[in-house]
């Protein structure tokens, strides 16, 4: 599971032409194939056949979606703006989620970022799914899931975008507690 | 979609999938995670106190400390240490914290793949925003001239982009709304009476009357101004107050002058007249700093009470009683300069009047009168001058008109030029730090300069109205997240010990995301435009350290001191004996202004109509804060002040939502409420300024109440400084979609 909740980590972070190419692509084609996602397989080949710049596309989206957007920013992709504050970025789940961290014994790189981003929450799951279980399970219990639902059915309901739709039920599905 | 493998399925052959899968090939190499020891709880769960934090979610700039948890700022308050506002800060500067984590700010480069007013925003990366802010500048540049670029900068982060433009790419054109839309008018009616610009320096903590025209303290929140004002009113200063509305101030006034807007020169006029014709001036200091007394006295010769009275709709009795009160008060009076003064587009000689009625009562360099502090002067490091051309492409001397223009060049000059294309044509834009939406009236002229040009550039911290006409938007890191201006000053009370202060402001936290502050944003365009080797310092921390060095100080040695360095002071009182006020003026005579102040007439409203005037509210900061959450749930919206008896003939009560529609047929885009109260004229309304954002990236501010400068559409230029002048407009109520006349 560390290689999937990288991958979905990865998913989320700003399309770049670095990573967002060819083989991403694949992969990310071949992994609904293992799911047997058909349609939204065929959805993301026809949408990115009649694309005349795809690539820019996805970046208009994600910039829309998650970053500064008009009307206004879809879904901040951050615990705090949906969970348990006023909606502003920093808020308690944010502190709870940087002290879940220290208690594990990993710290953000960058200090001074949001520790409880969509891209490190998944990142950390990563750490997590090698050898700690019962962390994962709590990290997900109290600190993913009762924002992540808010946030993807908002992405859900707004997303232009078949990529982002697809992308927020992969994470849906490989973080829901029942299996 | 159809879920065809289950989650369990799926993973029991997860070691199929994941030989099958290359999922590892295509993420990252690095993690956004560093093992970190696990430290026991309680080590790191203290509040740490940083020093060094200047506010700016208004222009006083407070000195603050950051109560910082784990990197989180956590609270705002005011330093201790701090001689000017002490611990206190206002509601505002509390809520900076709620800036600084507005999930609203802009966090990344945006280009817009949109039009511009439709903006379809691209994150894209510094390399590429700067290339392209570099390269279309440096185009604009080479095809029309270092004058065809514009600029409309604001606040202290703007100071250093300005000057690059002003003095190393050449132009002219540049207008700050501070001057042009706020106190310009004030400061060079000051310098054409007194030879200095009086920012607010009046000694009301010691005054033993208080005169205020239109100044509203308690709703105009200054921290240490509103110390000085409390404590001159705890020590029994008489207050009074000239304003249509019953301000916060006028509810504190021993004598409220409900005055009919527009007329208050007159009043002045009268109040002088008055003074000189009954001898109540002080002869004394007439005789040994003023000139042109005698050609003063003759122009306001026919300013009588009666006359003033008619014309001010007030009694003549009162204007006699603030006379006579200000007379036996003299010298210890404060005639308050006035802040925002662009209001009729005759301004200037109005406030040349708050000049000449000070010096008339003798009431400078004396407790309680016109007092500048005597602060250390702290030698800003900038750009070199290299520009060539000279003042070839001045609008104004272009115009040869405006001669008492404050720096910078007259905004309708610039906007003129934009959509005439004459005498030459403006093609690159530069705002940096202010929303000239809703800071410059008639919204439709700025649309159509901006849609004009070939480029545009944004540099902000939240995404106001005018960020989206920006071709690129840089993220700026605000006041909390960066080094940057220099506070200095005195002890609040003149009559405290005497000390000095200085406080560079310091960040409480890093920036976040990808904003950056204004040395690195306009040295990596200015390398674009070729001028790298023009570059004065590298970052914002060597610009302070450098300043500092000029007063024998450093950053390392500010944090020391908690952030703010005070030494011993100077006494601020006494009058220079070569001080000068010039009663008349003969510079102003020659260049065909009145060179008495003079009273102008300005248009009356058409029947069925009344004046909108404006103003502020003590939570918020104009548009700045709008977004701001906690000030927001204090303040949502603006309520229309409306005279109850108005309102009770026109059926109206208090809450009602409602539009408005000024004389021009501009309609209100969002509504607000009726705020019903006796404390208006019947001919004038009232709202506080700064609401109604058009820009739904803003979700708190985005049609919260009514936007007051999308219904400022005539325009009023005042002749001496070229400023705008914004209460020469008329509105009609709109309710349920029906207008309805207000009676006289």
């Amino acid at each position: 599971m560390t290689d999937i909740f990288r991958f979905l980590a990865q998913s989320m972070r700003y399309p770049a032409s670095e990573w967002f190419n060819e083989d991403f692509w694949s992969v990310l084609l071949s992994l609904l194939d293992e799911l047997q996602w058909q349609e939204d397989k065929a959805e993301l080949i026809r949408v990115k056949a009649g694309a005349k710049d795809f690539l820019e596309d996805v970046q208009i989206e994600h910039t829309r979606l998650f970053i500064n957007a008009i009307p206004h920013v879809v879904a901040a992709p951050y615990a705090s703006v949906h969970c348990k504050g006023d909606g502003t970025l920093y808020g308690m789940i944010a502190e709870q989620t940087k002290k879940f961290y220290r208690e594990k014994g990993f710290a953000l790189a960058k200090e001074n970022d949001l520790p409880d981003h969509i891209v490190y929450e998944l990142e950390f799951l990563a750490i997590l799914a090698n050898d700690d279980p019962d962390g994962q399970k709590k990290f997900l219990e109290t600190l993913f899931t009762p924002w992540f639902k808010i946030f993807k059915s908002k992405v859900l309901e707004e997303a232009h975008h078949p990529y982002y739709r697809v992308v927020m039920n992969l994470i849906d599905f490989f973080t829901r507690e029942e299996l | 979609m159809s879920f065809k493998v289950t989650r369990r399925k799926f993973l029991q052959t997860a070691s199929i999938a994941a030989a099958t899968l290359p999922l590892a090939k295509v993420v990252s190499a690095e993690t956004g995670f560093v093992r970190d020891p696990f430290t026991p709880p309680g080590s790191l769960e203290g509040t740490q106190t940083v020093t060094g934090g200047v506010c700016e979610m208004c222009f006083w700039r407070c000195q603050l400390v950051g109560k910082v948890r784990d990197k989180k700022l956590v609270k705002l308050e005011g330093n201790p240490k701090s001689i000017d506002n002490g611990k206190s800060i206002c509601a505002r500067g509390n809520a900076g914290i709620k800036l600084l984590y507005d999930p609203d700010r802009l966090k990344f480069p945006l280009k817009n793949v949109g039009e511009r007013g439709k903006p379809v925003w691209k994150q894209i990366s510094w390399q590429e925003a700067l290339d392209e802010c570099g390269s279309k500048l440096k185009a604009v540049q080479d095809k029309y001239g270092s004058q065809g670029i514009a600029m409309f900068p604001h606040g202290a982060s703007a100071k250093y982009p300005m000057d690059f433009f002003e003095k190393v790419v050449g132009t002219h054109n540049v207008s700050e709304a501070s001057f042009f839309q706020c106190r310009g008018i004030r400061d060079m009616a000051y310098m054409a009476t007194f030879g200095l610009a009086p920012d607010e320096n009046v000694d009301m903590a010691n005054a033993k009357a208080i005169f205020l025209i239109g100044c509203h303290f308690g709703e105009n929140v200054h921290v240490s101004h509103v110390k000085k004002y409390l404590k001159g009113l705890e020590n029994g200063a008489k207050l009074i107050v000239v304003d249509p509305r019953y301000s916060a101030s006028a509810a504190k006034s021993d004598i409220w002058v409900k005055i009919k807007p527009a007329t208050d020169t007159a009043f002045l006029l009268a109040v002088m007249n008055y003074l000189v014709q009954k001898d109540k001036y002080d002869k004394k200091f007439v005789e040994a700093h003023c000139v042109g007394f005698e050609e003063f006295k003759k122009g306001i010769s026919h300013a009588s009470l009666d006359w003033a009275a008619k014309i001010c709709d007030v009694p003549a009795k009162q204007i006699q009683e603030v006379a006579e009160v200000l007379a036996a008060s003299a010298p210890n009076v404060s005639v308050h300069p006035g802040r925002h003064v662009s209001w009729y587009g005759t301004d200037f000689q109005r406030i040349r009047a708050h000049a000449c009625l000070t010096a008339l009562l003798g009431a400078i360099g004396v407790k309680g009168g016109f007092v500048k502090g005597k602060g250390v002067k702290v030698k800003g490091i900038t750009w070199p001058t290299v520009a060539e051309g000279g003042e070839e492409h001045n609008l104004r001397l272009m115009a040869d008109k405006y001669h008492y223009a404050p720096p910078g060049t007259p905004t309708e000059l610039i906007r003129d030029a934009c959509i005439t294309g004459k005498p030459y044509p403006i093609k690159g834009c530069v705002v940096w730090g202010q929303n000239p939406m809703q800071t410059i009236p008639n919204q439709q002229k700025m649309v159509d300069a901006l849609k004009q040009m070939d480029f545009i550039m944004c540099v902000d911290v939240m995404p106001t109205d005018i960020t989206m006409y920006a071709d690129i938007l840089l993220p700026e890191a605000c006041y909390l997240e960066r080094y940057d201006f220099i506070k200095t000053g005195t002890q609040w009370n003149f009559t405290d010990k005497q000390q000095q202060y200085i406080a560079p402001r310091m960040p409480l936290v890093d920036a976040m995301f990808e904003r950056k502050d204004e040395i690195w944003i306009t040295n990596e365009i200015a390398k674009r435009m070729g001028y790298g080797d023009k570059i004065p310092v590298n970052s914002l921390e060597e610009k302070i350290n450098k300043e500092l060095a000029g007063v024998n100080l450093s950053i390392e040695q500010l944090k020391k001191e908690d952030g703010i360095h005070i030494q011993d002071g100077k006494d601020p009182y006494g009058v220079p004996e070569d001080f000068e006020v010039q009663l008349y003026n003969e510079d102003l005579a020659d260049k065909g202004y009145p060179a008495v102040p003079t009273y102008i007439a300005v248009e009356e409203a058409p029947k069925g109509f009344t004046r909108l005037v404006y103003g502020r509210s003590p939570v918020h900061t104009f548009n700045r804060t709008q977004n701001n959450v906690w000030l927001h749930n204090a303040m949502p919206v603006n309520p229309l002040w409306l005279n109850d008896e108005i309102a009770m003939k026109m059926g109206l009560k208090d809450g009602d939502e409602i539009e408005l529609v000024n004389s021009e047929g501009v309609k209100s885009s969002s509504k607000t409420v009726i705020k019903v109260t006796p404390g208006i004229r019947k001919d004038t309304v009232y709202m506080a300024h700064g609401y109604g954002s058009k820009n739904p990236l803003l979700t708190v501010g985005f049609h919260a109440g009514a936007d007051d400068q999308q219904l400022i559409t005539k325009l009023a230029i005042d002749p001496e400084t070229g400023c705008n002048g914004m209460r020469n407009n008329f509105v009609k109520i709109v309710k349920d979609g029906k207008s309805l006349d207000i009676p006289a």
